[in-house]
């Protein structure tokens, strides 16, 4: 199994928002800002809990219906890792904007995954908003060969017959095992039939290749341990 | 939850520091912020930074049928639309004042200056032409959104290369690859910056450039001035506020003219030092 695309991880410091993150599988850059607990609009105020709002901004265009569509998958994604109802009447508000063009309209699930995680990190830079877990996501795609590529670069995507984005919420503790749960995925035939095999060895390699993406967040956040050189580098 | 901004301390104390020539972040009244420039792996693609404002630029093109009235231009649109960072106003269908604003600035600045040739976008007369999209993403606002939407949309402009276009005959067109034939640049005529001025109530405070959020929260007036390099005026505006008189506006024209050509200077070097680094082999 491959290994994905270089990550990078910064933290921009966007002004006048509470936490912004940044992070990019190789050439795929998606940037997220969230601001909460804020105050929220009578008509969208929910009495037991903090309203979620995700919006999704693309780098081509104005947002289309396709942004509506990611914004909601977004939504669903992450919201299972959010203690919602420790500041109701308020609002969270989570702004994702792409940073990089899509060029293969069919394949977006790169860029899917990496607004995921960009959105989490932002959550975390944040600070302010009760979380469970974790939420990291990475694509995975199959092709024609049966090889299934974790997170496949643009020039691949002509060879899959099958792919989709997973979306795992972790939390540690017993170890990364038994600690991580598949939140959301939205794994397709690209052609031919769909096949259940195909999925469940695509959620195991994806398991396995979340580990990698969960370490470069963490590593990103807390600083290398005492006496191990610099610290502070929020970069990968 | 965050109190609503400005509050009476930060009032008075802009106003009073203000009143003695000090501004706030250390500049001196007629000073901008230093432009940060970084260019996207894409061409086109532009982060550009005026202290924590913070504007993304992305030009595209895509080969188009012209419209039946100009056969032989080709076509430009603008996208800049404010998102919600942090400015409440989601799902509201109208547009505010300051986005209002900034659109039309940028209409005015890089589409009714002619900024861009688009005559020099025509393919085949008639049948197809390079639609250009400036696409704006205002990333952080800390004041003076319009100068900076304005720097990165002409500054991705001129990064931008489209691809190399050869007709054959009357109706064949083929679009080579970057790969294959370099992208040409787009035929840009001048390069106009705007600045902005923001005026106080009180007579005895000068006016400033390049105002941060709160100053522009505390103005009673803004005046923007478009102008490249050759000392040519594109847009100069001024909507209501504190009236000044002529030697003043003029005054400021003067600084305008001077910062002009110090950014066209800054903006040229940054290019040259980006592209510099891209490899583009001539065979």
């Amino acid at each position: 199994m491959n290994a994905s695309r270089p990550i990078q991880i910064s933290y921009d410091g966007l002004a006048r928002v509470d936490g912004s993150a940044r992070f990019s599988f190789g050439d795929t850059v998606a940037l997220a800002s969230v601001s909460g607990p804020i105050e929220v609009r009578l008509a969208a105020e929910l009495p037991s809990q903090a309203t979620f709002d995700v919006s999704v901004r693309p780098l081509n265009n104005v947002p289309s219906t396709e942004s509506k569509s990611q914004a909601a998958t977004i939504r669903s994604a992450i919201a299972p890792s959010l203690i919602l109802n420790k500041n109701p009447r308020t609002l969270i508000q989570l702004v994702i904007q792409t940073l990089s063009p899509t060029s293969t309209p069919r394949w977006t699930d790169g860029l899917l995954a990496a607004m995921i995680n960009s959105s989490t990190l932002a959550l975390l830079n944040a600070g302010s908003v009760p979380m469970r877990g974790v939420v990291c996501a990475i694509a995975i795609g199959k092709t024609r060969d049966g090889e299934l590529l974790v997170d496949p670069e643009e020039a691949r995507v002509a060879e899959l017959i099958q792919g989709g984005c997973f979306a795992f919420m972790v939390a540690d503790g017993a170890g990364l095992e038994s600690n991580s749960t598949t939140v959301w995925t939205n794994w397709r035939a690209l052609e031919r039939t769909f096949d259940e095999m195909g999925l469940m060895s695509a959620r195991e390699a994806a398991k396995d290749a979340i580990k990698g993406v969960y370490a470069s967040m963490k590593s990103s956040i807390m600083p290398e341990r005492i006496g191990h050189g610099d610290d502070d580098k929020m970069e990968i | 939850m965050r109190p609503p901004s400005p509050s009476i301390p930060e009032k008075e104390f802009l106003n009073s520091a203000l009143k003695q020539n000090l501004r706030i972040d250390g500049r001196i009244p007629l000073d901008m912020r230093t432009p940060v420039f970084i260019f996207g792996p894409e061409l086109g693609w532009v982060d550009c930074s005026l202290g924590k404002t913070r504007v993304v630029a992305y030009v595209d093109a895509k080969m188009v049928k012209p419209t039946p009235e100009r056969p032989f231009e080709g076509m430009i649109t603008i996208h800049s639309e404010l998102s919600p960072y942090g400015v409440q106003r989601i799902n509201s269908p109208r547009p505010s004042e300051e986005e209002v604003t900034i659109t039309r600035m940028l209409d005015k600045i890089i589409k009714r200056s002619d900024a861009l040739d688009k005559e020099s976008l025509c393919i085949l007369a008639g049948q197809r032409v390079w639609h250009i999209r400036l696409s704006l993403h205002f990333l952080a606002d800390a004041g003076n959104m319009v100068d900076c939407a304005c720097l990165a949309g002409i500054v991705a402009l001129r990064h931008f290369r489209r691809p190399e276009v050869e007709v054959i005959g009357d109706d064949e067109v083929i679009v080579h690859s970057p790969l294959e034939r370099a992208p040409m640049p787009l035929a840009i005529h001048h390069s106009p910056f705007c600045f902005t001025f923001a005026f106080f109530a009180d007579p005895e405070t000068p006016p400033i450039l390049d105002p941060t959020q709160l100053e522009q929260r505390l103005s009673a007036g803004l005046m923007s001035i478009a102008l490249n390099a050759q000392k040519e005026i594109c847009v100069l505006q001024k909507l209501g506020g504190v009236p000044q008189d002529t030697e003043e506006i003029l005054r400021l024209v003067k600084v305008a003219v001077a910062q002009a050509k110090e950014l066209s200077n800054t903006v040229d070097a940054k290019l040259t030092a980006d592209w510099a680094t891209r490899k583009v082999e001539v065979r």
